[in-house]
């Protein structure tokens, strides 16, 4: 396989400006790192870091004004169905199914009907949607519309699969739920991702999750720190060496 | 139910009772009544030809306009003028073009009309469309994106059902404009000859010039009927299933609505008629299964050949463009041509004209204020005249002042007895009936969308009488008051050019006013030259008042008193 040449995603001295009358604003500079199979990465840092902005970058949604983001060795594409995104407001297509929405991906790959279908159950019921695979976007709670987002995206089985924010407009309870079973599928070798790359602004949720955490600073947002988060998972968060770790993020960008 | 669908067996048993005594004592009216559906069949085709033509046409040039950007500098400022211009001053242009033309007068009238409510229909439409496109969510645009949807599939599954809310809302009002235009169409009189097309607007107008009352009536009610049955079967159901496409702006995990509703759902009691419509989708089953395959097969090619699709693009608009030079150099050469020669004895007259015309149209808005206003109040706020009273002005709104016309002559006729203000009051009230309902519906509207909280809060805190309407009821008024002075001005507009000339039996009733200029230089003395003037005189007249009055108050408004805090 020719990824073993290459890391999976490189992010390459990318940064980003805004002109506007002639001035430049810089949002993000010089963002440098590397994901490989199998990781679990957050991007943390305050509101307003560009953290955002760098996602959309690195899965070809936006253009960087320097830099390049490269996925196994090659520029990246938006409609590159190896990465799957999931957006912070579900972005569900209100007038599709559930079941519709999660064939949203493979109908642009062009497969037969009955192969989307059957892909689609898979992954519904694997979000445990079981039952709404006919019910639309509007009839659904926030945690089963962004059950329904992560379906859609595992549907086109990516190597990578972007989040952005993914449980920040959802109460703690569902929130909290929905991390445990992203952790489940990512640790189930029969079902994608390979490696997740997450945004978040919450800390506490970045240690709970990920192998490696990149913290940036704001305006511009620059690397501040790249930490591997060594805890054993199940992670608890009463734990003190997870409220070290914790801590010592906060105090990163304070 | 049950008992619905019986008490309206016995009321359709009535109706039936009547209809056919009525026939057997007056037997003359039965006959002109018996061929009502054809000519209400005549005028509906119209209607739907000059639909579809729109449809298609605001499809894609809103789109166009939404998506590419060195098209919209050109698009869009022909939308915004062509929405806002009096097209029915144009008409005896059209009309000269497509009847002298070499397709004669039958094809080429039918054209004309065809042309006509087109071009009343199509641009709010596609500033419809426009705006569907423009707002999208970034979210949804950034997952259509990334999940590879282009072309055709991006079109079917993105864009076009995001423009079906607001497709579906300006096709009610487009179909309104449709009507307005439809009934002066019908009968269209050249210097040389009068053209009269079958259809329910050339009967109540003749009816009209009969001085015959009872025609007027007839003609009015089956216009209503047909109207309110377009509504009731096609609309209302239409902007129930329009509200599926609808984008939720709130991310937050709230409900909405459990259950989306079907849009037949209110017409329950009606028969259902099940195995006929099994039969009927047995037989379409083969026509969907073919779409699913064409579109399937389109999307393909669509992706395989994406720089021939480019290239048919630009031609596309590379064609339009160069029409609109070529339209706009022989507009402009025409106008040059015009200050080159000695100007139409006449043109001295307009500013005077169009003094009138606007002074004509100021009255009637403001007593269409006076009373819109309170009423709107009233109908927005209680649920009982919701459920009672909208109703009945919405059977008034739905005839066309154009249809109204001989009627409120008649009435005015009779009140001055044929004197000159007969004229005056007969073009004040076809005015006022053209522009009083696009504020009346927009101010409800208006009354009802003042969020609960603040109604409360204006309560709690005693506000009560004039402190409650200078401090939340008008000022909450003033986005809807804005919206619906614009349309109703446009609405003005266009119906001075049917009311400041009226006729009714034998004798006409004019006053002074451009709209009254036009006719009497393109009908009764042929003298295009001057017609052409009173046009431009109109356009200019409106184009500056939307730049300098209305646009301006509009945009404060927007800013100053949106509700979506």
């Amino acid at each position: 396989m020719m990824g073993d040449a290459h890391p999976l995603l490189q992010v390459k001295d990318v940064s980003k400006s805004y002109f506007d009358n002639g001035k430049e604003f810089k949002i993000l500079d010089l963002i440098r790192f590397e994901l490989t199979e199998r990781d679990f990465v957050c991007l943390v840092g305050p509101s307003g870091c560009g953290k955002s902005t760098l996602l959309r970058i690195i899965v070809g949604l936006d253009a960087p004004t320097s830099g390049q983001v490269l996925f196994e060795g090659h520029p990246i594409r938006a409609d590159n169905p190896q990465v799957a995104m999931v957006f912070q407001s579900f972005a569900l297509f209100p007038w599709l199914t559930v079941a519709q929405n999660v064939e949203l991906g493979l109908e642009a790959l062009h497969e037969d009907p009955a192969k989307r279908r059957a892909v689609a159950k898979k992954f519904i019921d694997a979000v445990g949607l079981t039952g709404f695979e006919n019910a639309y976007p509007r009839e659904l709670s926030g945690g089963m519309k962004q059950r329904v987002g992560i379906a859609r995206a595992l549907a086109i089985e990516p190597l990578l699969l972007c989040m952005d924010e993914p449980f920040s407009s959802l109460d703690a309870l569902t929130a909290q739920n929905l991390r445990d079973e992203i952790l489940q599928l990512w640790s189930n070798p029969d079902l994608p991702p390979e490696a997740v790359l997450m945004v978040t602004h919450s800390i506490e949720e970045a240690v709970y999750l990920a192998d490696r955490v990149i913290v940036l600073s704001s305006r511009p947002g620059r690397m501040v720190a790249e930490l591997e988060i060594d805890l054993p998972r199940p992670r608890n968060r009463k734990d003190p060496e997870f409220y070290g770790w914790v801590d010592e993020i906060y105090s990163l960008i304070v | 139910m049950r008992g619905l669908r019986g008490r309206l067996r016995i009321l359709a048993g009535i109706l039936i009772a009547t209809g056919v005594g009525t026939a057997i004592a007056f037997p003359d009216a039965a006959r002109t009544a018996a061929i009502l559906p054809v000519l209400a069949l005549f005028s509906i085709s119209r209607m739907v030809a000059a639909y579809l033509l729109s449809l298609v046409f605001a499809i894609s040039y809103g789109h166009t306009a939404a998506t590419n950007k060195r098209a919209a500098t050109v698009l869009l400022p022909i939308m915004d003028i062509l929405q806002s211009i009096p097209i029915l001053g144009f008409f005896p242009f059209v009309i000269a073009f497509f009847v002298q033309g070499p397709l004669g007068d039958l094809l080429g009238s039918e054209i004309a009309a065809v042309f006509l409510i087109f071009t009343s229909m199509a641009w709010n439409m596609a500033f419809g469309v426009y705006e569907s496109i423009t707002t999208l969510p970034a979210d949804l645009d950034q997952a259509a994106r990334s999940f590879g949807l282009v072309g055709w599939l991006r079109f079917r599954l993105l864009a076009f059902p995001a423009m079906v809310p607001k497709l579906v809302y300006n096709s009610i009002l487009s179909w309104t404009n449709g009507w307005f235009f439809l009934v002066a169409s019908e009968i269209i009189t050249t210097p040389s000859k009068n053209i009269v097309r079958p259809g329910l607007g050339s009967f109540i107008f003749l009816a009209g010039n009969r001085g015959d009352l009872g025609g007027i009536a007839v003609g009015i009610a089956c216009l209503a009927t047909v109207v309110l049955l377009l509504d009731i079967f096609l609309w209302r159901p239409m902007s129930v299933w329009s509200e599926r496409f609808r984008i939720e702006t709130t991310a937050a995990g709230e409900r909405a609505s459990l259950h989306v509703p079907s849009p037949y759902e209110r017409l329950r009691w009606l028969p259902r008629f099940s195995r006929l419509r099994r039969e009927v989708a047995r037989r379409v089953q083969p026509l969907l299964d073919g779409y699913a395959r064409s579109s399937a097969k389109l999307d393909r090619v669509y992706s395989s050949h994406r720089r021939v699709i480019r290239a048919v693009r630009r031609a596309d608009i590379g064609l339009f463009l160069a029409i609109f030079v070529i339209v706009v150099a022989t507009g402009l050469v025409g106008v040059v041509g015009f200050f080159l020669r000695p100007l139409p004895s006449g043109a001295k007259d307009l500013p005077v004209a169009a003094a009138f015309s606007f002074l004509r149209l100021l009255l009637a808005y403001l007593s269409a204020l006076a009373w819109t206003i309170p009423v709107a109040a009233w109908l927005g706020r209680s649920k009982w005249a919701a459920r009672f009273v909208t109703p009945a002005f919405e059977i008034s709104a739905s005839i066309p002042a154009t249809a109204l016309q001989p009627l409120i002559i008649g009435f005015a006729v009779a009140i001055t007895m044929g004197g000159y203000f007969a004229g005056e009051i007969g073009a004040y009230l076809v005015s006022l009936f053209a522009m009083q309902w696009y504020l009346l519906f927009n101010l409800i509207a208006g009354v009802r969308s003042i969020p609960g909280d603040l109604d409360e809060a204006a309560r709690a805190f005693g506000l009560r009488g004039r402190t409650y309407w200078r401090r939340l009821l008008l000022p909450a008024l003033v986005p809807s008051l804005a919206t619906g002075s614009i349309t109703a001005w446009g609405a003005g507009w266009n119906a001075l050019i049917v009311a400041e000339y009226l006729q009714f039996g034998r004798s006409v009733y004019s006053v002074t006013g451009l709209g009254a200029s036009l006719f009497q230089a393109t009908v009764v003395t042929g003298d295009y030259a001057m017609g052409y003037l009173t046009v431009l005189a109109m356009t200019v007249v409106v184009l500056t008042l939307n730049k300098l009055l209305w646009r301006p108050i509009y945009k404060r408004a927007a800013v100053k008193y949106r509700m979506d805090v």
